[in-house]
Formats: structure tokens, sequence, C-alpha cells
């Protein structure tokens, strides 16, 4: 059979039968929810692979403090429970982005994105949260043994009065660890934020859609 | 402006969307596949709806736009169709008044071009659905030669398929 000859099956072909509505039509335009979600996962495991590979920057003496507190234990501990976290959370975040379908019906999906949302959250309020208790429960084991300390500090045994040492230490701690909290509460607003918020218009436009019907 | 741009989006698109399904029979392997595709299609079509100045028709310019998703779509993935379970190909041509015998042809046709490589597909389906060389070409990207060249390549191809 020549070519030509199937140009009239083809043009006989039946319709399509799961025609698309336009408001299907129209949530499927606007609706990028499924890639800001697997977004949230590849950051997730970026900042995952950012945290570990500076860890294994940070030089050999650092860590000559906590020896000296015999505090290594529970730093190791600690490390291992916090890895152990982090991997549900992006395992969460993996399924999160798995179960996100364009063609789930307008509620579900909005219900997956408030999930979505939640994850994130609690993610972010994990790790800031993390962070201020751990550097508040070192800085008070620093601080229980302050002799230690001043031998840390102050290696050479300058002869310096203990106190101003230990004055010297609180005040740069409490001006450190805020702007460190800073910059990482940023850094969180600007990756997963700037996310949330697209997912949040997404929500937004979602919920207008109900509205129509 | 926005809403009333929108509104006239959406009814040219839901009047000319088989134009999007047959593309998606002709490229995806699935059910699963011809929903991502078509749902792609559409973010791009909306995304570009706003450089359509409507100097062509929308059923031209939306053959342009969903045949260039379907493309890249088709390169970044790997090419599931070539392992797919040739029956598992052609899914959902089935209606009660369409004839028989065309029913098989047209199953015969679409498991052949879905053998053919991403541009030959988009060639044939040109051809198939009518169209003229200068839109084709244009359609395509290419000069108008060009698109004789490669769609007279295309049919030595397909026929192949067909008649082996």
């Amino acid at each position: 059979m020549e070519l030509e000859n199937y140009k009239k099956t083809w043009k006989n072909q039946p319709e399509e039968t799961n025609k698309v509505s336009k408001v299907d039509i129209y949530r499927m335009a606007h609706s990028k929810s499924s890639s800001v979600v697997k977004w949230i996962f590849i950051i997730g495991i970026l900042e995952l692979i950012f945290w570990t590979g500076l860890s294994f920057m940070v030089p050999d003496n650092y860590m000559d403090i906590y020896k000296e507190y015999n505090i290594m234990g529970f730093l190791k501990i600690y490390t291992l429970l916090h890895y152990v976290v982090i991997f549900l959370f992006l395992i969460l975040f993996y399924k999160n982005y798995t179960s996100i379908s364009i063609t789930d019906s307008t509620k579900r999906l909005m219900n997956k994105i408030l999930r979505v949302r939640k994850t994130v959250k609690y993610y972010v309020y994990y790790n800031l949260a993390g962070f201020v208790i751990t550097n508040i429960i070192i800085s008070v084991v620093f601080l229980s043994k302050p002799n230690t300390l001043a031998k840390v500090i102050n290696p050479e045994g300058l002869n310096t009065d203990i106190n101003s040492l230990l004055s010297g230490f609180l005040i740069s701690t409490i001006a450190v660890v805020p702007i460190a909290f800073l910059i990482l509460w940023l850094f969180y607003k600007v990756t997963y934020g700037k996310l949330l918020k697209k997912l949040n218009n997404n929500y937004k436009e979602l919920d207008n859609l109900e509205a129509l019907h | 402006m926005q809403k009333e741009l929108e509104s006239k989006f959406l009814t040219d698109f839901e009047q000319h969307q088989n134009i999007v399904h047959k593309i998606c029979r002709l490229y995806t392997s699935n059910q699963d596949a011809h929903n991502d595709l078509f749902q792609e299609v559409a973010i791009q079509l909306w995304k570009n709806y706003s450089k359509f100045r409507g100097d062509s028709k929308f059923s031209t310019w939306m053959y342009r736009v969903a045949l260039n998703a379907a493309i890249s779509l088709y390169r970044k993935s790997t090419r599931t169709v070539k392992t797919q379970d040739i029956s598992a190909l052609i899914y959902k041509i089935e209606s009660k008044d369409y004839d028989d015998t065309e029913e098989l042809q047209l199953k015969a046709l679409y498991k052949a071009i879905q053998q053919l490589n991403d541009i030959d597909k988009a060639l044939i389906f040109l051809y198939l659905e009518d169209k003229p060389y200068k839109e084709i070409a244009d359609t395509l990207g290419i000069s108008n030669v060009n698109a004789r060249v490669k769609m007279n390549r295309a049919k030595e191809k397909l026929k192949k398929v067909l008649n082996p």
C-alpha cells in the first residue's frame, strides 16, 4: 500500500477518548508542583553533600579541644543520629516527590502540597534548632571546666587573667553563634523558602480553581 | 488582560488538543508517559503563549511547540519505546464506529512510525497531517529543500518498516 493511502486512515482515526478539560489544561500549564518538589529533594541531597564535604575539610587539631574535654564519644553519637535524621528527611522528600502527580485531583494535589510544606518546615526547624542547641551544650560544657578551656585557648601558658580569657570566649561565642545562625537561616530562606513560595502560589491557584467548580 | 489571554488560550488548546494527543501517541508508549508529555506540552505552550502573536494559526504554532517538546523530551529520556512490548505500544486506538481494516491499518501505521527516530517521526506526522512543505519546514526549523530531502528519506524508511 502506498503511503499516500495511509493519509486517509490517519485522517479517519478516532478522536482521543480521554479529552482534557479547560480546567485540566489550566492545571497542567500552571502546575509545576512536581518540579518544585523535585528540587526540594535535590537541594536536600546537595546540602548533605556540602556539609559532609565541609566536615572533612576541618583540620584535625580543631578536634583537640573536644578530646581534651572527653566528649568525642558524645560528638560521634550525635553526628550519627544527625545523619540518620537527615536521611529520614531525604526519604520523606523523595517520597513527596514520587507521590506528587499531575493526574491527581485538585484536592489531593493540595493536600500533598501541604504535606510537602510541613516536611520542609520541620526539616528547617530541625536544622536550625539543632544548630542552636548543640552550640549551647558545647559552650556550657566548655565553660564548666574553665581551667581546661584556658589551657586550650592559651596553650603557651601566657600570663593572662583566666577570667578575661573566659569572658573573651563567652563574648565571641555570643557574637558568632547568632551571626552563623542568621547565615544558616538566610540560606534556608533563599533555597527552600523560595521553593515553598512557588508551591504556595500553586496552592493558591489550585484553590481558585476549586472555587470555580 | 491576562485573564482574557488565558481564557483564549484555554479555549484554543481545548479545541485543538487532538493534535497533542496524536503526538503523544507517537512519542510515548503508555498512558503515564502520554500524560507526562501532554503536560509538558501544556507547560511549554502556556510559557510561550505570550510570544505567539497570531501571525500564524494557533494550530500551526501548536504543532511546532508540541513537536519540539516531544523531541527534546524524547532525547532526554532513554529510548524506552524500542524496549517496550509491541502490543503495549498501541494503546487505546479502539472505537466502535471505526472500520476494522482501517483500525488494523492504523495500528500498523503507528507501530511503524514508532520505530522511526524522533525527527523522522515528526516529518511523517506532519506528512500524514497533510501539511505543505513550507509549513513542515517552518515547524521543524529547517529549509524547504532540506525538508523535502529529509521527508523522502523518512518516507523510504517508513515504507521499509511497513513492507519489509
